[in-house]
């Protein structure tokens, strides 16, 4: 049976039908068609699918959507400003920290309430920020230079 | 050789915006109108035999539209491996797409499509299968035991092959010796761990004609084993080339039952069926083969090798799939090539196992093979009070030899000493203490670890597929369509392959666009796998820039006057060399190509030679003449705590001679996330299994422990010892692999250096640690 949602999602209001066990990731996957949060075990331990909740960094596969009703969600999607990259996506790309990129939207979100809260991050506080998002590619060794740049730039 | 002005450089990745902003190329993401949805049902069982399915129920819910069970599928027997063709004599053709006697425990049995995900599931709860359930063997060795179940009627003892090679003369080789060393060490089963499930999504019309989108390593692999597996011609198969898939590691290097599924669905239903997997179908779908290797050695005193011997038996689970090769090359390029010894044995094992099937992943059978080589070299130079570096150096191929595995081959470039020595430096090595010197309860130990030889793809082995072509196009606006069947799975072969082509042709690599490629429109690529992609497609991608660049100057030298030998490209512009100002731009050289024979203009009409007309295109297609080898060596500084067991690695230093580095930056990436493939390999991933009933205890990411930021050292540096290999594109040999196969040895040997514990079966985790320390009570 599904129940009716209104869900605001990088600034946009969206009506839609769901089921109650739907979970956020799928929500915004399949009936909003946004690509930027990925699946990549469904059951909250790799964190490819991290999106901001009220500013927040959540797995959205261990949300249910209807739970995310009245709150500001944002996906990678929706970091741009004005058409310009957040600065954190910009880092990414410059050091090197993309290899197949399906970790990387996890990444920038949980790093983007990281940096919000922590204002001169050193490595180590860095490392404890991302250790909820599995990568396989990187070693993590550049996306930490980026986000350290995008700390630091700031 | 003239300057370079991109390759060589750390370009950035030509894929990195679209990644950072969404991602879209994965085929994760792909919807089609119509869509179906497959989901396939497992036997619970390891082995068992299906005496009935009853779909009767499932066939009822609304939204099912089809169900397939073993009746309803071809009963070919195929091999999925893509590397080689699928009638090739060293391949084992032991798997159906659904079968009616199920070999390991997630086996599928049946499958469904239906309108939306959850119904198919619900559907696959609504079949009833009823079991005879069979005796089931979980391990290698007891598995070649009398009385042990017979897994397979081709399969005496279920042993499936059975190698050995023997060079000069063993005995002899042992009594020469002064010292004689026999250890036996075991490696664990692990899961590859892409972060992009295995998905599919197939098409099929009314004649038959299937269309497939995969995450997968090699369409044209796709393409033979599905049309084989189905019984149907090749031509009626279209494999269409990912964007780029989300990780691989060699665990897509074969095709799974998703995808003969779903095709058997779509040509059922007529609509596209689509089929991901859950991330614990994915844990139980590959993993790198377990191995036990058992090491018999004889050394001078000086530490020369005289004799070696070894017996490696590699458990394949339910299917030989990569067993074959796996144990090949790590029983080649693991253990007999490595190193020069005149007297050597090695005799391998595949032994069929009611566990998961095997797949492949990066290092392929080598990282089992240097676990213990590289260990046992370590433990010979501690009982012997040997330099480890000297003992390498001493037993070491030496450039310029022919190449132990083809001697048609040279070992033009070889590097091996230069890694030694630059990463030796880079460590401190000459500070290192005596074991367990290190003060304090947390001691620290360097080791290390070589892969001294290994391949650029796989020229010259039996059976495997080894050429490339590419196809380039020119445009108006100066930009250039590649077209080439490799795909990326991470490593940045786009990048790479992008660089090649614009320092051949001369381009910014901002001008150079990887396009749509599909199995009906361009050449055969053989798989992005074996560390091939740079050495092999980029040598097509090169010689396909310097075909286009031969047809650029057809038509420059009319419109510049001179003949074609005169000119060059130099930035997106083509002039005669000498006299730079004497040009024009590479874009009005291919409008010329492009536009109408005859122009209207003001006065009247022009025309410009017929033969300036047509498109601008370089194609190659090619094998490349040589399988270089690389060189590599990596030190490690461990912590150890001796009152937890833990490990830290704190440092890395990583010495490889790939030839020629095309993009400093990529191969960073790659040794710094091989690294942390080989830390988790090394201290804690572990692929666990019921051992009654082989069902898998750690199919998610909470249980099983794959590395996370918090557990990487802080510093890892990689030291490029260049060499130009004259066979490689720009000198270029290749990367991916070493980089994995050496981290386990070399953090063995560092934790040996800080407390003096020789553990030889992975994980080295702080249990056995403690328990070789003697701090674990006995239970």
């Amino acid at each position: 049976m599904k129940h009716s949602l209104i869900l605001e999602v990088n600034g946009e209001r969206h009506e839609i039908a769901v089921e109650a066990s739907a979970t956020l990731l799928h929500v915004l996957r399949e009936d909003l068609d946004l690509i930027g949060p990925k699946k990549g075990c469904d059951s909250g331990g790799c964190g490819c699918c991290t999106i901001l909740l009220d500013g927040r960094a959540v797995y959205s596969c261990m949300v249910f959507a209807m739970s995310a009703q009245g709150k500001k969600i944002t996906t990678i999607e929706g970091l741009p400003k004005d058409g310009k990259l957040d600065p954190l996506q910009e880092a990414f790309i410059q050091s090197g920290a993309v290899q197949c990129g399906y970790c990387t939207s996890g990444m920038i979100m949980t790093a983007k309430e990281f940096l919000a809260n922590s204002p001169a991050p050193g490595d180590p506080e860095i490392r404890r920020a991302i250790s909820g998002n599995l990568c396989r590619c990187t070693g993590y060794h550049k996306t930490i230079d980026a986000i350290r740049t995008a700390a630091f730039s700031r | 050789m003239s300057k370079l002005n991109i390759v060589g450089h750390s370009v950035l990745r030509t894929d990195a915006y679209d990644k950072v902003t969404g991602g879209k190329g994965y085929t994760v993401n792909l919807r089609l109108p119509g869509m179906l949805h497959g989901k396939l049902l497992r036997s619970p069982h390891p082995h068992a035999r299906v005496l009935r399915v009853d779909t009767s129920l499932a066939a009822k819910l609304p939204g099912v539209k089809a169900i397939l069970t073993a009746a309803d599928v071809p009963q070919i027997k195929y091999h999925p491996v893509y590397f080689s063709p699928s009638e090739a004599a060293s391949m084992v053709r032991d798997m159906l797409i659904l079968a009616t006697t199920v070999r390991f425990a997630g086996e599928p049995v049946a499958a469904v499509a239906a309108t939306r995900p959850e119904i198919a599931e619900e559907a696959l709860e609504l079949i009833r299968v009823d079991y005879e359930p069979l005796p089931a063997v979980f391990d290698a060795t007891s598995a070649m035991q009398p009385g042990s179940p017979q897994i397979y009627e081709h399969a005496p003892k279920n042993i499936v092959m059975n190698p050995s090679f023997n060079f000069g003369d063993l005995q002899k080789g042992f009594e020469e010796a002064d010292y004689v060393f026999e250890n036996t060490y075991r490696t664990q089963r692990v899961h590859t761990c892409y972060m992009e499930p295995r998905v599919c999504v197939v098409d099929s019309d009314t004649s038959g004609n299937l269309t497939i989108w995969s995450s997968t390593q090699h369409i044209f692999g796709l393409r033979e084993k599905l049309a084989f597996a189905l019984g149907i011609p090749i031509s009626k198969v279209r494999a269409v080339k990912p964007e780029y898939i989300g990780g691989g590691f060699g665990g897509k290097l074969d095709m799974g039952f998703l995808e003969p599924v779903a095709a058997l669905l779509s040509l059922k239903t007529g609509r596209p069926v689509r089929i991901e997997h859950s991330r614990y179908e994915d844990f139980i779908t590959t993993a790198r083969n377990p191995f036990e290797v058992q090491m018999k050695t004889g050394v001078k005193k000086d530490g020369t090798f005289t004799a070696r011997s070894a017996k490696s038996i590699l458990d394949t689970g339910a299917h030989a799939t990569h067993g074959a090769v796996v144990l090949m090359v790590h029983g080649f390029f693991g253990f007999l090539l490595p190193y020069r010894c005149p007297n050597q044995t090695w005799e391998g094992m595949t032994v069929y196992t009611n566990n998961i099937i095997g797949g492949g992943f990066r290092g392929y059978g080598a990282p089992q093979a240097a676990f213990a080589v590289e260990s046992q070299i370590d433990e010979i130079c501690d009982k012997l009070k040997l330099d480890p570096i000297e003992f390498r150096l001493k037993n070491a191929h030496v450039q310029g030899e022919p190449h132990p595995f083809d001697p048609n081959f040279t070992l033009s470039t070889y590097r091996l000493a230069d890694c030694l020595e630059k990463g030796a430096k880079q460590i401190g090595w000459s500070k290192r203490l005596p074991v367990g010197a290190s003060p304090g309860t947390k001691k620290r130990g360097i080791g290390f670890a070589c892969q001294p030889l290994w391949v650029s793809g796989c020229m010259g082995f039996p059976d495997i597929y080894e050429h490339s072509g590419a196809i380039l196009k020119l445009n108006v606006d100066g930009t250039v369509n590649l077209a080439i069947a490799t795909v990326d799975m991470g490593c940045g072969q786009n990048t790479v392959l992008s660089q090649i082509v614009a320092e051949e042709l001369g381009v910014p690599v901002t001008a150079i666009r990887v396009t749509h490629a599909d199995t009906d429109t361009v050449p055969f690529d053989a798989p992005s796998h074996a560390s091939r992609v740079t050495y092999s497609a980029g040598n097509a991608v090169k010689a396909a820039a310097a075909s286009a660049k031969k047809r650029v100057f057809q038509v420059a030298s009319g419109m510049l006057n001179t003949a074609p030998e005169n000119l060059e490209i130099v930035d997106s512009r083509v002039q005669v060399m000498g006299t730079p100002a004497n040009g024009i731009s590479l874009a009005d050289v291919v409008k010329r190509a492009e536009s109408p024979y005859v122009k209207m203009v003001p006065d009247g009409m022009e025309r410009s030679p017929i033969e300036e007309k047509g498109t601008i295109m370089g194609i190659a297609c090619l094998a490349p003449s040589s399988n270089p080898s690389p060189s590599a060596v990596q030190f490690v500084e461990v912590e150890v705590d001796t009152e937890t067991g833990e490990v830290k690695v704190l440092r890395v230093a990583y010495a490889h001679d790939i030839g020629k580095v095309i993009n400093p930056s990529g191969a960073e990436g790659q040794v710094e996330g091989g690294f942390q493939q080989g830390l988790g390999y090394a201290l804690m991933e572990n692929l666990t299994f019921d051992p009654s009933s082989g069902a898998c205890l750690a199919a998610d990411f909470l249980n099983y422990k794959m590395p996370t930021a918090v557990e990487m050292p802080p510093e890892i540096t990689s030291l490029w010892v260049e060499s130009d290999e004259p066979t490689g594109p720009f000198g270029a040999k290749s990367l991916a692999e070493p980089c994995l196969i050496v981290p386990a040895p070399a953090i063995a040997n560092a934790i040996y250096n800080a407390v003096g514990v020789r553990v030889r079966d992975l994980p080295i985790t702080p249990e056995k640690i403690l328990a070789a320390l003697g701090k674990l009570d006995p239970a």
